[in-house]
C-alpha cells in the first residue's frame, strides 16, 4: 500500500505513514449488526471505505416464492421492520395491480392513515436513534415515547406492535376498530408535542448541531445518480416524492407538502424527517375525515378475498372458497408488473412475475436502503472517523431491506 | 377433415364425435361431471351445456322464460336460446358453438353448480377428494357466489359400505352415474344403480349383492367428487402433499400406465391412479394392480444378509467373494427375472455372458394366475418379453432345478426373490440373490443383496404387447437397497471383474442398440419423462 501522507515535509517527525485498517462492524452498535465497514484510516481521516452489506441474509425473495401470494405478507413485514405497514400495503397494491383489483375507498383511506402512522414511527426511530448514537440518550427516549403512542394505535388496530402482517390482497385483515379515529386524533397532537420537546433539546444544542452540520453532504446530481429516493434524496433539495409524483391510493386528494433540504448534509436529513412527521399528521387527519365509518373494507372478489369464518364453517360454497385460497392460493393472472410506493426510506418497488398459479414465480424487491447504502462511501471518504456514526445513522439503513 | 368452431377456435372432428369429445381431443375443456372419455354419455349433469348458433337465415332454437326485472320487481317474459349438452350433441361440419363466450352458458354453468352444491355437506376438511375435487375447481371457475339457500339440507346415508373396498357417501354424490356406467360398461357387472328421484336420489348396490370383482377401485377413480372413497386410501393422506411420478404397474404383463402418488416428506407411496394410455390400459386399472403400490414398502429386502443374518453390503460381498473362489464358470448358473427391468436384467446378462463367460442363463418370475379379457393378464410378471428379448436362449427355471439336482450347477446368482415353481431343491447349491422383495429365492439364499423396487429407480419394462415402457423413480432408495444393475456391478467388482457400466444412461444406450430389441421390432414407447440418472 502506498503511503497516503505524501506531503510531509522532510525534517518533520517521522510518524508511521502506513494507513491503518479498521473493521467497523458488523458487531458494532451503530452498524446495526448487519453492515461491516472496512476502513482505511490515515490518522483519524477516512482514506477509503468498503461498505459490506449481507450480514443479514435470509434470502427472502426466494422464501416468498415458496408459499402462496398471501403468505408473502409476513415476509415483507420484515423488510423495513420499522414501518412494516408501508411494506404490507405496497405489496398488496402490487398484487392488486396484477389482478386488476381496486379496493373500496374506505380501505384506501384506512391504508393511508395506517401507512402514515408507520411513517411517523419510522422517522421517529431514525432521528431518535441517530441522536442516541451521538450520546444524546434523553431525546431518544422522548422520540421512543412518541413512537409508543403510534404503536399503541397500531396494536389496537392489528393486534401486533411490530410485525402486523395486516395487509391482504384486496383489502386489509380487519376493518378499522370503532375507536380508530378517536385514538388517532387524540394521539397525534400528543406525538407532535413530544417531538417538539425532543427537537428543542437537540436543535438548541451546539454540540449536536456541530456534529451534523456540513457532515456527509451529497449533491443533488450525485444523489440522483446513485438512485437515492426518499428523505435522503429530498434533503439535497430534489422535491421527489412518489406520493406527489406518481400518486397512488388517495394521495392526490389530500393536501400536504414535501419538505426538502438545501445542502444534503446530515442535519438536512434529520430535519426533513422531522418535517415529514408533521406532513404525515396532516395526511392522517385528512384521511380520517374522509374515511367512512361503515362500509366494506375488502373488495368483493372471491378469487382473492377470504370469506367470513362464520360462512366457512356453515356453507359449502365458503368452505370451498376458503380451501382454494388457503391450500392453492389466490390465482394471480400470468404476467408481470412493477409497482412502487413511497416507503419510510424512499421508493419501495415490487417487481412481481406470475405464471398464473397460486405461488409467486418471482418476487423481486427494490428496497430504498440498498441504493442508499451504495452511496455511503461517497459520503464519508475523506472525513473524520467520528463522522461515520451520525452520517450512517441519518441514512436509516435497515438491514432487512438490504438483504440481497 | 370436418371442423366446427368453439368460441372462435376451429376444432376438427371425426364422424360420430360429440362436441365435447372433439374438444377434449384438442385439449379444450368443456366443464363436465357425468361425461368421461371412456364411458357413454348420459347428459344428466347439465354442466357441459353450450349454445349452438343457428345457421344463417334460420331462427334460433329458443325458450320462453320469465325474468325478474330488478327495477320494477316484476317478472317479464323474455326468450333465451335453448342450450345443448356438448356430451350428447353430435358435432356437425361448420357448427358455431359458444361456451365461455356466451352469457347464457356462463349463467347455466353457474346455476348448475349452485344446484349441485345446494345440499352438499360441509365436508371438505374431512373429505379425501378435497384438493382434486371437481366441485371445488368448478366453484371457483364457474360459480364464485355464496349460498343463497339457508334451509337445512337434505340428508342422505353416509359411510355406506358398498363392498370390501369402497365406501359411499350419499350426501356428497352429484348423481353423475359414472360409477354405475363403469360397472355396467367396462367391468360388465351392472351391480350399481340409482334409486329415488330428485334430491332423494342415491346410488345403491343391487339387493343381495356387494360391490366386488376386479374393478371396484375404478368406481372411486371415475367419481368426480368425494362420494366414493376406497378403504385403502381413506383418511391416509391429503392429496396436496402428494407428488406423483409416472409409473408402470408391476402386477401383470399388461403393464398398465399409472401415476404413483407418494409423499416426499415420508418417502412413502400412498396410491396408484391410472394414467391414460389408449394403447395399453385406456383409463383403467384392476383392483389387484391398484394395490400393488404397497409393494414399494411391503415384503422388502432392506439390508444384506448372509445365511439369514443381517450384514452390511460390503460384508455380504466379501462372503460372495469367498463363496466363488475356484468355482469353474460352467458350474455357475445365472437367473434373470421377468419381474425386473430391462436395465437390471441387462446388467446381470452382461455379468454372465461377457464377464464370467458362462452359458448357463435361466429365467425366473412369478407363476401364472388369474386372467380376464379386460386388463388382467395371465402372466404375473411385468417384463417377460423383455427378458426373452435380452436372452432368447435363457432356459426355464425348471431346467435350473434339474441342473442343480444333477450337480451340473453348484453356484447360482439370481435376480429377484420369486420363483414360478417350488424351488426348495436349490438348497443343494450356493445361492446369491439380488432382490427387492422377499420370496423363495431369498429364503433359500446364502447371500442376499438388497435391490430397489420399481418405485425407487427408473426402469424399462416390456409388456405383453411388446411395448417398452418406463416407470420413473418416485421414492428415494429404502434401507441399504440399490438399483439391481448397480448391485450387479458391485457384485462383478467383488468377483474380480471390471463391469463396463456405471450409469443408467450407458445401459439405456446399450439397450437401444441391442440386436434383440431390433429383431423383435418393438415399438419404442417411452412413458413419462424418462430421467436417465
Amino acid at each position: 500500500m502506498e503511503p497516503l501522507d505524501i506531503e510531509l515535509d522532510e525534517g518533520e517527525l517521522e510518524l508511521p505513514a502506513e494507513p491503518m485498517h479498521l473493521n467497523m462492524g458488523p458487531s458494532h452498535p451503530a452498524m446495526h449488526g448487519t453492515v461491516r465497514m472496512v476502513l482505511e484510516l490515515s490518522g483519524e481521516t477516512i482514506a477509503k471505505v468498503d461498505v459490506q452489506v449481507g450480514y443479514l441474509h435470509r434470502g427472502f425473495e426466494k422464501m416468498c416464492e415458496r408459499g402462496t401470494w398471501a403468505q408473502v405478507f409476513p415476509y415483507v413485514d420484515r423488510l423495513n421492520y420499522v414501518s412494516p405497514m408501508l411494506n404490507n400495503v405496497g405489496y398488496a397494491l402490487a398484487v392488486e395491480k396484477m389482478c386488476g383489483i381496486a379496493v373500496p375507498e374506505r380501505c384506501q383511506w384506512y391504508r393511508m392513515a395506517l401507512g402514515e402512522l408507520a411513517r411517523i414511527s419510522d422517522h421517529l426511530t431514525c432521528d431518535g436513534a441517530m441522536a442516541m448514537e451521538l450520546g444524546a440518550f434523553t431525546p431518544f427516549l422522548w422520540f421512543i415515547k412518541a413512537r409508543e403512542m403510534v404503536w399503541d394505535i397500531l396494536e389496537e388496530e392489528t393486534g401486533a406492535r411490530l410485525t402486523h402482517s395486516f395487509g391482504r390482497i384486496g383489502g386489509m385483515a380487519e376493518p378499522p376498530t370503532p375507536d380508530f379515529k378517536k385514538l388517532c386524533l387524540a394521539a397525534l397532537p400528543e406525538i407532535l408535542h413530544v417531538v417538539e420537546e425532543g427537537e428543542r433539546m437537540l436543535l438548541n444544542n451546539r454540540i449536536f448541531l456541530d456534529r451534523l452540520e456540513n457532515v456527509g453532504p451529497i449533491s443533488k446530481a450525485d444523489a440522483v445518480a446513485l438512485g437515492w429516493t426518499g428523505p435522503c434524496l429530498r434533503a439535497t433539495g430534489v422535491s421527489y416524492d412518489i406520493r406527489k409524483a406518481h400518486p397512488y391510493l388517495k394521495y392526490d386528494e389530500v393536501d400536504f407538502e414535501v419538505p426538502v433540504g438545501t445542502k444534503g448534509d446530515t442535519l438536512d436529513r434529520f430535519l426533513v424527517r422531522l418535517g415529514e412527521i408533521r406532513q404525515s399528521k396532516r395526511i392522517i387527519e385528512q384521511s380520517l375525515a374522509r374515511m367512512a365509518d361503515s362500509g366494506p373494507v375488502n373488495c368483493d372478489d372471491p378469487r382473492v378475498v377470504l370469506p367470513p369464518k362464520s360462512e366457512v364453517y356453515t356453507t359449502i360454497e365458503a368452505t370451498i372458497q376458503h380451501f382454494k385460497l388457503i391450500m392453492e392460493g389466490a390465482k394471480v393472472p400470468a404476467g408481470e408488473c412493477y409497482s412502487y410506493t413511497e416507503a419510510g426510506n424512499g421508493e419501495l418497488g415490487y417487481y412481481l412475475v406470475s405464471d398464473g398459479s397460486g405461488t409467486p414465480y418471482r418476487v423481486r424487491i427494490r428496497p430504498p436502503c440498498f441504493q442508499i447504502v451504495g452511496g455511503v462511501s461517497k459520503l464519508i471518504e475523506g472525513r473524520m472517523l467520528a463522522d461515520i456514526v451520525p452520517t450512517f445513522g441519518s441514512l436509516n439503513m435497515i438491514g432487512g431491506e438490504c438483504d440481497h | 377433415m370436418a371442423t366446427f368452431k368453439l368460441d372462435g377456435k376451429t376444432v376438427p372432428f371425426e364422424p360420430g364425435d360429440t362436441i365435447i369429445r372433439a374438444a377434449h381431443r384438442q385439449g379444450l375443456t368443456i366443464p363436465h361431471y357425468c361425461w368421461h372419455p371412456g364411458l357413454s354419455s348420459p347428459a344428466n349433469c347439465r354442466m357441459c351445456l353450450v349454445e349452438i348458433l343457428p345457421k344463417p337465415g334460420q331462427r334460433p332454437l329458443s325458450l320462453d322464460i320469465l325474468e325478474l326485472d330488478a327495477k320494477t320487481g316484476e317478472y317479464k317474459p323474455v326468450q333465451k336460446p335453448k342450450l345443448q349438452p356438448a356430451c350428447y350433441m353430435a358435432a356437425a361440419d361448420g357448427m358455431e358453438i359458444l361456451g365461455d363466450t356466451s352469457e347464457h352458458v356462463v349463467k347455466a354453468r353457474h346455476d348448475v353448480q349452485e344446484f349441485l352444491l345446494l345440499n352438499h355437506p360441509v365436508d371438505c376438511p374431512i373429505c379425501d377428494q378435497s384438493g382434486e375435487c371437481t366441485l371445488q375447481d368448478y366453484w371457483l371457475e364457474y360459480q364464485k357466489t355464496q349460498k343463497r339457500m339457508h334451509d337445512e339440507p337434505v340428508h342422505k346415508p353416509k359411510g355406506v359400505e358398498f363392498g370390501a373396498t369402497i365406501v359411499y357417501d350419499g350426501e356428497r354424490c352429484v348423481m353423475c352415474t359414472r360409477c354405475v356406467r363403469f360397472m355396467a360398461e367396462v367391468a360388465k357387472d351392472p351391480v350399481l344403480d340409482m334409486r329415488e328421484r330428485g334430491n332423494l336420489n342415491e346410488i345403491f348396490v343391487s339387493p343381495g349383492r356387494r360391490l366386488d370383482g376386479h374393478y371396484t377401485f375404478m368406481t372411486e377413480h371415475v367419481c368426480p367428487v368425494g362420494a366414493l372413497t376406497t378403504k385403502d386410501f381413506r383418511f391416509k393422506a391429503r392429496v396436496w402433499f402428494l407428488r406423483t411420478a409416472p409409473s408402470v404397474c408391476q402386477g401383470c404383463a399388461t403393464g398398465c400406465n399409472a401415476h404413483l402418488d407418494y409423499d416426499p416428506r415420508y418417502n412413502k407411496a400412498y396410491r396408484y391412479r391410472p394414467r391414460d394410455n389408449e394403447k395399453v390400459n385406456k383409463y383403467w386399472m384392476c383392483d389387484e394392480g391398484m394395490l400393488t403400490y404397497s409393494e414399494a414398502h411391503d415384503g422388502r429386502v432392506l439390508e444384506a444378509s448372509v445365511d439369514a443374518a443381517a450384514r452390511t453390503t460390503a460384508q455380504a460381498l466379501d462372503e460372495v467373494k469367498s463363496l466363488f473362489v475356484a468355482v469353474p464358470k460352467d458350474s455357475v448358473g445365472v437367473v434373470l427375472s421377468a419381474r425386473y427391468s430391462l436395465e437390471d436384467n441387462w446388467a446381470l446378462r452382461e455379468l454372465a455372458l461377457v464377464l464370467m463367460g458362462t452359458k448357463n442363463v435361466y429365467r425366473s418370475g412369478r407363476p401364472d394366475g388369474y386372467e380376464d379379457d379386460i386388463l388382467i393378464h395371465r402372466d404375473k410378471n411385468s417384463n417377460t418379453l423383455g427378458v426373452s428379448e435380452l436372452a432368447p436362449t435363457a432356459k426355464p427355471f425348471q431346467a435350473l432345478l434339474d441342473d442343480v439336482a444333477a450337480r451340473r450347477i453348484t453356484h447360482v446368482i439370481a435376480l429377484g426373490g420369486s420363483a414360478p415353481v417350488d424351488a426348495s431343491n436349490l438348497r443343494a447349491a450356493k445361492l446369491v440373490t439380488i432382490a427387492a422383495h422377499r420370496g423363495p429365492l431369498t429364503d433359500l439364499a446364502t447371500v442376499v443383496l438388497p435391490a430397489t423396487s420399481w418405485a425407487e429407480h427408473s426402469g424399462t419394462y416390456v409388456n405383453a404387447k411388446g411395448m417398452r415402457q418406463i416407470a420413473d423413480k418416485a421414492l428415494e432408495p429404502l434401507g441399504a437397497s440399490k438399483p439391481a444393475w448397480k448391485q450387479v456391478a458391485d457384485l462383478a467388482t467383488a468377483l474380480g471383474f471390471e463391469p463396463s457400466w456405471t450409469k443408467l444412461k450407458q445401459i439405456r444406450g446399450q439397450l437401444i442398440g441391442s440386436a434383440a430389441a431390433e429383431a423383435h421390432g418393438t415399438p419404442q414407447v417411452v412413458a413419462g419423462n424418462a430421467s436417465a440418472e
